[in-house]
Order: C-alpha cells, then sequence, then structure tokens
C-alpha cells in the first residue's frame, strides 16, 4: 500500500476540478488487483461511502463528499471496474464478495475500526452483507434505492436477456452484453436516462455518460457476470442478519430498481424507509440537500453507540 | 413553494399603478433586489433572497408589468425615470434610509438613476450583467423591430409582431440566450413560465418607454460617489462584457468576470454570485455596527 498526500492548493486536475479535495489518498491491493480510495477530513465517526456499479466511481458522491467531510472523516473507494482502480480481466474478479473484501481492506489500510456504511443501488448488496458479517464493524447503514435481487418485481420491460443476441435494441433491450460491445455509448447514454427520470437531469446524465466511459464494455460485461445473490431466501437471510440501524431512501419514480424494493429491505433490517416522492434511482445526484440532511440526521441519531 | 418565505409584504402606489414588494430578514445593511426587464419577476433572485436574508435585511419588489404587480400598457411607468421613483417608493414604503441596490441587465439604468438622484440612499451599488447604452450592444441583435417579420430565425423573433404571434417561442429563444451554459433547463424553464405571467401587450408597452442615452449615463456615472461592484460573463448573449467595463471604469468601480457565465450568473452561479455580493457589502463603510 502507498499513501500520497495530495495537496490540497494548486493541484492540477486531471479531471473536473473538485469542490473538497483528499486530505490522503491511497492504494489496497489484494490478489494483484488494486483498489485507490480516499479520505476527507479526520472527525469521528468515519462516513464509508461504497462504489456503486461500475458504469460509475467515487465522483457518484460528489454532492456529498463537500458536506459531509466538514463534520465526520469520509472515506471513498472506486470499485474496480473503475475510476483509478484495477480492472481485472475475470468476472470472478467481480464477485459481490470481492467488493465486500475491497471494503474491509479500505476500513483495515485507513485504521478504520468502524464506521457508518452508505451505499447507492448495488452498493447495497455490499453495504448489507458487511452488516450481516462483520457487525462490530458496522455503526449504522444508509442504503440509497438499493438494487437488491428477488425482493420485488422488476418493470416487465426489464426482463430481457443479458446474454443472447436480441432482434430488439430498443430500451432495455439495450441492457444486453452484445449491444454493449457494438452501442457502449448509448447503452450508457440510455441507462442514464432511466438513472435519472427526473427533469433538469443534464448535468447528471453528462456526469454518469462520462464516468462510463472510463471504463469499457467489456469491464462492464465482467460485472455482470461476477457472483451475485442466488435467491430469495439467500437475500431474505442476509437481511435478516442485520443488527444496526438502518435507514432506507427510495423514490416512488425510480426506473432502474423499483419503490417496492426499498420498502422491503426496510422491513426486513427493521430499518426506517424514506420514500422520495417523484425521486428516480440516484437521489444523492438529484437530491443532495436532502440525502445529506438524513445522512447528518441519521449519523447523530447514533450517537455514542459503541463508541 | 419557496426556500425562504418573506418576513413582511406590502403594495405601494406609483400614479394608480400598485407594485408589490416583499421584506427578509432584518440585518443590516438593506439590499434592495431590483426587477429587471418586465418579462420576469422578483423570484428570479430566488437562489439569492434566502442566503442573503440570513445576514442582511433584503427588500424585492415586482415592476410595474409581472409578479404581483399591476400591468399597466401605457409607457408611462416603465420610462426609466419612473423605474428609478418607484425603487424610492419602495425603500419609503419598507422605512429604509439607505440601501444597496442590486440591478440584473437593463435595471442598471434604474439603479443610476437612483445613485445620480438620490446619492444620500445608496450606500453602494451591484450590477449584474449590466445592459445600457454606455458602450455598443452585440451587433447580432440589431434586427429590425417594428416591421413586420421577413425571417423568424434567432433574433429576427425580438420582433413586435412575433411577439404577438409567437410570443412562448419568443420566450424560449430569448431565455435560450440569456442561458448561454450546458445544463440551465431549470432556469430556463422557470423564466419561460415567469414571462407567461406576462404578455405581449404589456412588453411592448414596455417598449415604448426609452432608454437611457449614453451621454446622460456618462454624467451620472461621472456623479457616482459610492462603492460600485460589476459583475458580467464572458459568455453573455445579451449585453456585451464591453458594457460592464464601461460602466465599472466610468463609475470607478470594481469589475468582476465570470469565466464561461451567460447574462444570469445570479441563476446559473448563485453560489459565486452570492459570496461576491455578501463580500461587497461587508466591504462597505457604513455597514459597520453604529
Amino acid at each position: 500500500m502507498t499513501t500520497v498526500r495530495a495537496a490540497q492548493a494548486g493541484r492540477a486536475a486531471p479531471e473536473q476540478t473538485r469542490a473538497r479535495y483528499p486530505d490522503e489518498e491511497g492504494q489496497v491491493e489484494r490478489d494483484g488487483v488494486r483498489v485507490s480510495w480516499a479520505r476527507y477530513g479526520d472527525r469521528e465517526p468515519t462516513l464509508l461511502l461504497l462504489p456503486a456499479w461500475s458504469i460509475i466511481h467515487s465522483r457518484q458522491w460528489k454532492a456529498q463528499v463537500p458536506y459531509l467531510a466538514r463534520h465526520y472523516r469520509v472515506l471513498t473507494f472506486d470499485g474496480r471496474g473503475n475510476g483509478r482502480s484495477d480492472r481485472p480481466p475475470t468476472a470472478a474478479a467481480y464477485d459481490d464478495d470481492e467488493y465486500v473484501a475491497d471494503a474491509l481492506a479500505v476500513l483495515d489500510a485507513t485504521g478504520t475500526r468502524e464506521a457508518v456504511l452508505v451505499g447507492l443501488s448495488r452498493g447495497c448488496r455490499w453495504a448489507v452483507e458487511l452488516a450481516a458479517t462483520r457487525p462490530e464493524r458496522v455503526l449504522g447503514a444508509m442504503l440509497l434505492d438499493p438494487a437488491l435481487p428477488f425482493l420485488a418485481p422488476l418493470p416487465r420491460e426489464r426482463a430481457n436477456s443479458f446474454d443472447d443476441e436480441l432482434d430488439s435494441s430498443e430500451g432495455w433491450a439495450k441492457f444486453n452484453r452484445h449491444y454493449w460491445r457494438r452501442h457502449y455509448r448509448d447503452f450508457l447514454e440510455f441507462f442514464a436516462s432511466q438513472a435519472f427520470s427526473e427533469t433538469h437531469s443534464t448535468k447528471q446524465t453528462e456526469d454518469m455518460v462520462g464516468w462510463g466511459l472510463e471504463t469499457s464494455a467489456e469491464a462492464l460485461i465482467l460485472t455482470q457476470l461476477g457472483a451475485q445473490p442466488a435467491s430469495r431466501e439467500e437475500m431474505e437471510a442476509v437481511l435478516r442478519r442485520v443488527r444496526c440501524p438502518v435507514l432506507v431512501v427510495h423514490g416512488t419514480e425510480d426506473q432502474v430498481w423499483p419503490h417496492a424494493v426499498g420498502a422491503a429491505v426496510a422491513e426486513l433490517t427493521g430499518g426506517t424507509l424514506v420514500t422520495v416522492e417523484g425521486g428516480g434511482h440516484c437521489p444523492q445526484a438529484r437530491h443532495p440537500v436532502r440525502v445529506n440532511l438524513l445522512l447528518r440526521e441519521f449519523v447523530e441519531s447514533l450517537g455514542g453507540r459503541r463508541r | 413553494m419557496r426556500a425562504r418565505e418573506p418576513d413582511g409584504e406590502g403594495y405601494v402606489d406609483r400614479d394608480g399603478v400598485k407594485l408589490h414588494y416583499e421584506v427578509f430578514g432584518d440585518g443590516e445593511p438593506t439590499l434592495l433586489l431590483m426587477p429587471t426587464w418586465t418579462i420576469v419577476h422578483a423570484r428570479f433572485w430566488k437562489a439569492q433572497v434566502p442566503y442573503l436574508a440570513r445576514r442582511f435585511r433584503v427588500v424585492t419588489y415586482d415592476g410595474p408589468g409581472n409578479g404581483r404587480s399591476d400591468r399597466p400598457l401605457d409607457p408611462a411607468p416603465y420610462h426609466y425615470e419612473a423605474q428609478g421613483r418607484s425603487a424610492l417608493a419602495v425603500l419609503d414604503a419598507t422605512g429604509t434610509e439607505r440601501a444597496v441596490p442590486v440591478s440584473l441587465s437593463m435595471a442598471s439604468q434604474w439603479a443610476l438613476w437612483l445613485m445620480a438622484h438620490r446619492p444620500e440612499r445608496v450606500l453602494g451599488s451591484v450590477f449584474i450583467g449590466p445592459s445600457l447604452a454606455i458602450a455598443p450592444g452585440h451587433t447580432g441583435r440589431q434586427q429590425p423591430f417594428e416591421e413586420p417579420y421577413t425571417s423568424t430565425e434567432g433574433w429576427a423573433k425580438y420582433n413586435r409582431y412575433y411577439w404577438q404571434d409567437h410570443y412562448q417561442d419568443f420566450l424560449e429563444f430569448f431565455f435560450s440566450q440569456c442561458f448561454t451554459e450546458p445544463h440551465s433547463t431549470k432556469p430556463i424553464e422557470d423564466a419561460v413560465g415567469w414571462g407567461l405571467e406576462t404578455s405581449p401587450a404589456v412588453l411592448l408597452a414596455e417598449n415604448d418607454a426609452p432608454w437611457v442615452d449614453q451621454a446622460t449615463l456618462r454624467d451620472w456615472c461621472a456623479a457616482s460617489r459610492c462603492p460600485v461592484l460589476v459583475i458580467h460573463g464572458t459568455k453573455d448573449a445579451i449585453s456585451p462584457l464591453r458594457r460592464a467595463k464601461r460602466l465599472a471604469e466610468a463609475t470607478g468601480g470594481a469589475l468582476t468576470v465570470l469565466e464561461g457565465a451567460g447574462h444570469i450568473p445570479l441563476a446559473r452561479d448563485p453560489v459565486k454570485v452570492n459570496l461576491l455580493i455578501r463580500e461587497f457589502v461587508e466591504s462597505l463603510p457604513a455597514t459597520e455596527p453604529a
């Protein structure tokens, strides 16, 4: 592991400028795969902002980091497959367990005994797995529009095969490995249009497409082929094992993972559900002030719990 | 729904035209956020009011022709002197002895009128995207206004008859020019909506009121004694940066140029504009507690 201290002023930005630059950055390496993390601020408790699907990377939290870092110690990392992390060439490297192990490795590397986990979409799978299996490391979990399978029916139009060649290339038929190879950017634009169903999302859409272009169709295909929960029973069992406080936030207009999924997650974990009326799949980007205040309130409600 | 509701509101009557004002906060000094072209109303300050009202007293009002003010179809209330006197009437009605006027676009003329005619009421003056005859405008905008339009493209829409025939299309075009920055869908939607709260007849009446000529502007600027801040975007497609430069020079004021900003940075770069206003206001000598 190497740690690089970033100069905060006058730093040449290889990307969009940021409202807040990391106070510390580093990498963890597991089985030859390097994952890059960043730390902002230093006030306890620590919040670990997990990656989501590798179609995006840690900049997904850009509207959270500057605010949260004024109050807490904030850790982010790029999920394997995008950002400054490696893009391993095998599907097994993208198993859910690998992301969970990366999260633990980042906690260890940064000397973080316990943290509040914040997940978005697929990242919520890794958050609940960590909370269920390593409760001593997890103070609480905030889950934004969780992408947890088997808990509620997905919209029918999402039922296309990922692996087979399809006749159609309309709508969710674009969610297909062959289509990604042929028209990756078009897929990204389609997916972003579904993720940001709110009006006035041009900036968030542009960001998502840009981050998607930082990885490749091949890497993204592998993320779909890694091991994921296999059954409703398995998914429910994990959720029922979660003992820490849980706050679920889910939009009523989420076109990617319906609101019923978030409601089920809240119920199975005994957590609280906050419904964002009219909200799409990425509330941290389209409702950042609300999400930030909810998270702050959630963290404050944990009080001195176990600390 | 607003982030900040007013603490007080009321109407002033100016020669039979009712103008609606609102007051937010009670700090010192008072900022007078002026109306501008009556194609929009006081809500265009929505990204300023909640922040500024936490520190200062903020007075906004709708000029004649939009918002909760009357919509006269006679040019007189739209004359720059009438607009200057309306600002004064709002100061009087709100018991405001001295204020910092903050003006956008063509309201720069009314702020200058106030500075020239009632200097004792003005602590300092902030101009944003000033549009006034102090220097030439964009050449591309010079299209015949009074003649039936022969083209419907671009600035040809800025035409008496086109407004009457295709008002919403004109609004959409005009605000696309105001907001040249990417990702401006929300401010454009807001502004078109405010434009639809008035009518082509009102805009035509307003259009018949004269602008201040260059020689008069120069005299007013030369007489200016208060601190001045001029803010202008490099991508302002409504009023060119040279006008802001000339205004800052003529008033001995400071110029802050916003790289890449359009005509209405207060909506597209609100944090930057709010901090600039705050910094300017806090630098004014008379704002220190008595």
